[in-house]
Formats: structure tokens, C-alpha cells, sequence
């Protein structure tokens, strides 16, 4: 089971090193935040997975830290970057 | 086998610190930063601290993330506004002989190398004796808490604690001081969205629920003021953004107050415990619990305001 | 001797079970992201790729997540991650639509500011 555990991270973190492209090439601010919010996903379901690996619950917390403050980017892009393109010429 | 995991995060590691180091645009260089910033989450739970990974991922993720968007925008701003304001004047030419990179690139060399071998040597060779880890796992029934991390952060180091806080305030002092960096206005935020609005009311419950539950779990597991502190921060900087100035709310003297309040109370405690015969911050282990829980809350309270504060007056 | 066997061999056969459906869910999981990931590199502009994302987020997670806390087997845990599952399901919806209003606001600024 553990080393299903460790199949598991390692291709998922795999998965984190394939989206880095989009989030090098995105074009826009918006394409790259979105390549942040699948690494902060894919970085919970890595702690999900190594909690198990590591028997400690405790690393549940971490996955709820990522969680509630994922919004926050967004947040802040949507509202900071608002009115951007209008108040240039 | 765990192997493979560590060897594929120490590569990913560098990988995105070098790319964040080397990117051309700043753009590229933040988001990677925010990535940089997760892996080296899980690389801290992989040495197994989880009380600096969750630090890390509140700071990272939450707070500098933030604050890198904002100054982000800033300099796109400028930067369409008048392109040459960030440029190289005309005359800068960064233009030399090969022969004088000579020397520099040597010097970078034999650091490099020396690097190496010194990390080489230090993991190579674990310490004997285990360190401190010992002596702090003897003296943790009279520290009053159950997880060792934070009896040495908050017992038997709690001067480094509160110097930190002491650091943070004067962050705080040195914004305040150069404040008024930007020199236009900020696009008001009176239309915002209702669901936006929904979303904020919706989640400041939640950040301040699990910040207090991260408070408390500090006594006896990964948590603590510090981690706390950032998830009640960003309960500030979401009322911000969702165009409640909340900050500006309260009153200048209570602002003064909630600001210095954990170096306070932390000061006031230490000499309280030097009245009564000890040294400073020598606590009663019959006290011990209930007395670093009161300066925890007192001092994640004070950090709070203080990263509310850092937000609110650089974008200003 | 044959008999105590027995009884043990019964006995895990349903931990057995239970380990089955945590590797099928984990691996179902994987695809998701995988999923996710390719959607995000091959998708043409920003909001086919948030369908990606919400892939990835939605399912992705969710299957892990469920997979997980049947590993764990405890209720408590599997109520505690399935918070964690609902949490990221709210977040992730509503930043998909933030972001999509925000990128058809910057494309068409005039529209933006009427609403």
C-alpha cells in the first residue's frame, strides 16, 4: 500500500512539473493564476496522499490552510487588477 | 522507495528557484514564486515540520501572495503608463572586457564549489547526540504545553519569540515611515460583485474559526500564534478587499493599541515573572499552560492587525 | 493451526476489499488531474481551461479525497476531509467565475463598468 502511496505522490508531483509549462507560457496574469490554483490542488491531494504515507494526521491542517487561503489569489487578482485596461488609453 | 519523492522535490525545488531567479518577466517570477512556495511546503513536510509548513503555506500562498499581485500591478501600470520610467537610461552600458568578468566568475566558482562541500559534509554527518532534541523532550512536562515546538518557542525561547514580534512591528514602522510610495489613485471599489461580497462573508467565518483552532491545537500539535496570525491577517485584507475598509474603522488609539499589544503583554509578563523571583520568562510550570495561551492570543491578535496594517498601507 | 489461517484470511478479506477501492478511487483521482493538467496545457484560451481546472479541482480531489478517507477509516477524519472536499468545491467555483468575469470585463472594459 505504501508504495501504491508513493506511485501516487510521485505522479502527481509529476503532474505539478507538467502544468509549470502552462504557467511559463500563459499568456496573461489570468493563465498563470489558473496553473497556481491546480499546483494548491494538486499540493492538497499530495498532503492527502502523504498524510497516509506518513500515518499523521496532523498534515490535515496543512491541507486546510492551502484550501481556505486558495481564494485569496483570486480574490485579490479580480479585485486589484480590475479596472486595469479601462484606466489605460 | 520515499526516496523517489525527495529527489523529485529537491529537483523540482531548484528548478523553480532557478527559473524564479532567471525569468524575464516579473510576471513569470511571482507565479513561479507561488509555486516555489508550495513545493517547498511539502519539502518542509517531508522533513517532517509541519509547524513551518503550514507557516509557509499561510505566508506564501496567502500573504506575500497578496502583497507580489498587488506590487505586480503596479509596475504593469507604470510601465503602460510611461514605458521609460522603469528602463535603463540611454547611456547605461553594462558593456566590459571579458577580462574583468575573469575574476568575479572565479570567485563565483570557488564559492560554488565550497558551497557544495560544506552541505556535502553537513548531511553527510548527522550530529551526534541529537542535538537539543533530548534536553527539550525532559523538560516538556513542566513547559505547560505537549508539543515540544512550541514550548521551545513559546518556554524555553520566549525571548526570541518576542524579539520577533518585536521584528514585525518595526516592519510595520518602517512602512509607515516611507509611506505614500504610490502616486495615483486606485480604482475605487464601489461596484462589487454581490456573489464576491457572498463569497468574503462566507469565508471570514471560516479563516477565523481555523485560525483559533490552530491557536489552541499549538499546545499540542503543529500550530501556533504565528500561523494564526496569518489566517486572522488575511480576515483584514479580504474585508479590504471586498471594500470595507476595516481598518480605517476602528479607531487610532485602538489601533495603537491592538499594534502593540503582543510585544506588550509579552514585556509585561516577563517582568511580572522577574517581580515575582525568576528570571524572564521563567513561568510557573503550575501556570505555565494558561499563561502562554493568554500571550499567544494576545500576540497572534497583535500580528494579526499588524499584517492588516502592512497590507492596508502598501496599497495604499 | 488450518483453522486460526481461516479465521485471519476472513477476517482481512474485508480490509482487502477496503484497499481495493482506495487504489481504484487514487487512481481515478490521477486521472482526473492528469486530465486537469493536459486540459490546461491544450485548451485554446482562458475559459475552456477553467473547465479543465474545475476537472481537476471537482473530481480530481474529490476522488482522492474519498479514496483517502476510506484509508483512514475513522469517521471524524472522513468528516474532516470531507469539509476540506466541500471547501475546495465553494473556492473553486466561485473563482472560476471570478476570473471568467474578470478576463470578459478587461475584454470589453465599456460593459464592465455598466454593470
Amino acid at each position: 500500500m505504501d508504495d501504491f502511496f508513493i506511485i501516487v505522490i510521485v505522479f502527481l508531483l509529476l503532474n505539478i512539473a507538467l502544468g509549470l509549462v502552462r504557467l511559463l507560457r500563459g499568456p496573461t496574469v489570468a493563465d498563470r493564476l489558473l496553473s497556481t490554483q491546480l499546483f494548491g490542488t494538486a499540493g492538497m491531494a499530495i498532503l492527502m496522499v502523504l498524510a497516509g504515507y506518513m500515518e499523521d494526521l496532523t498534515l490535515l491542517n496543512v491541507v486546510i490552510t492551502f484550501n481556505v487561503l486558495s481564494i485569496l489569489l483570486v480574490i485579490c487578482l479580480v479585485q486589484v487588477w480590475k479596472k486595469k485596461k479601462g484606466d489605460t488609453p | 522507495m520515499s526516496v523517489v519523492i525527495d529527489i523529485l522535490m529537491a529537483i523540482l525545488l531548484i528548478y523553480l528557484a532557478l527559473r524564479c531567479m532567471l525569468a524575464p518577466e516579473l510576471s513569470k517570477t511571482i507565479f513561479t514564486f507561488f509555486a516555489f512556495g508550495l513545493t517547498l511546503a511539502l519539502a518542509w513536510i517531508r522533513l517532517e515540520a509541519v509547524d513551518v509548513a503550514i507557516a509557509e503555506a499561510a505566508i506564501a500562498s496567502g500573504f506575500m501572495g497578496v502583497l507580489l499581485l498587488d506590487s505586480l500591478r503596479d509596475f504593469s501600470y507604470a510601465l503602460s503608463k510611461n514605458p521609460k520610467n522603469l528602463e535603463l537610461p540611454e547611456n547605461f552600458t553594462i558593456k566590459e572586457s571579458n577580462k574583468s568578468l575573469l575574476l568575479p566568475r572565479l570567485a563565483l566558482g570557488i564559492g560554488f564549489v565550497i558551497f557544495l562541500l560544506i552541505s556535502m559534509e553537513a548531511t553527510w554527518k548527522t550530529p551526534e547526540g541529537g542535538g537539543l532534541t533530548a534536553v527539550s523532550e525532559e523538560l516538556l512536562p513542566q513547559s505547560g504545553v505537549e508539543h515540544p515546538v512550541t514550548a521551545v518557542l513559546l518556554n524555553f525561547r520566549a525571548y526570541d519569540t518576542w524579539l520577533e514580534i518585536g521584528v514585525i512591528l518595526m516592519g510595520l514602522l518602517a512602512i509607515f515611515a516611507a509611506g505614500g510610495v504610490k502616486n495615483y489613485r486606485k480604482p475605487s471599489m464601489t461596484a462589487v460583485d454581490p456573489l464576491l461580497r457572498q463569497v468574503i462573508l462566507f469565508f471570514i467565518p471560516v479563516l477565523f474559526l481555523f485560525g483559533a483552532f490552530l491557536l489552541y491545537f499549538g499546545k499540542t500539535g503543529p500550530g501556533g500564534a504565528f500561523q494564526a496570525a496569518v489566517l486572522w491577517g488575511s480576515i483584514g485584507i479580504l474585508f479590504h478587499l471586498g471594500g470595507w475598509p476595516i481598518f480605517a474603522m476602528i479607531p487610532r488609539k485602538l489601533r495603537q493599541f491592538l499594534l502593540t499589544m503582543g510585544l506588550g503583554s509579552f514585556l509585561i509578563l516577563g517582568f511580572l515573572l522577574m517581580a515575582a523571583g525568576g528570571a524572564m520568562f521563567e513561568y510557573p510550570p503550575a501556570y505555565a499552560g494558561i499563561l502562554i495561551l493568554i500571550a499567544e492570543t494576545l500576540a497572534a491578535i497583535s500580528i494579526a492587525v499588524a499584517l492588516t496594517a502592512i497590507y492596508v498601507y502598501l496599497t495604499k | 493451526m488450518s483453522g486460526s489461517g481461516l479465521e485471519k484470511k476472513e477476517r482481512r478479506y474485508p480490509m482487502m476489499i477496503i484497499e481495493a477501492i482506495t487504489v481504484i478511487l487514487l487512481v481515478v483521482g490521477c486521472f482526473f488531474f492528469l486530465a486537469g493538467t493536459l486540459g490546461l496545457l491544450r485548451f485554446p484560451d482562458l475559459f475552456t481551461r477553467l473547465h479543465a481546472l474545475t476537472n481537476a479541482d471537482n473530481l480530481g480531489l474529490g476522488f482522492i479525497a474519498a479514496g483517502m478517507a476510506l484509508h483512514f477509516g475513522s469517521p471524524w477524519t472522513a468528516i474532516k476531509i470531507f469539509l476540506i472536499w466541500l471547501l475546495t468545491l465553494l473556492s473553486s467555483a466561485t473563482s472560476s467565475y471570478l476570473i471568467a468575469r474578470f478576463r470578459r470585463e478587461e475584454n470589453n472594459p465599456k460593459n464592465g463598468k455598466e454593470g
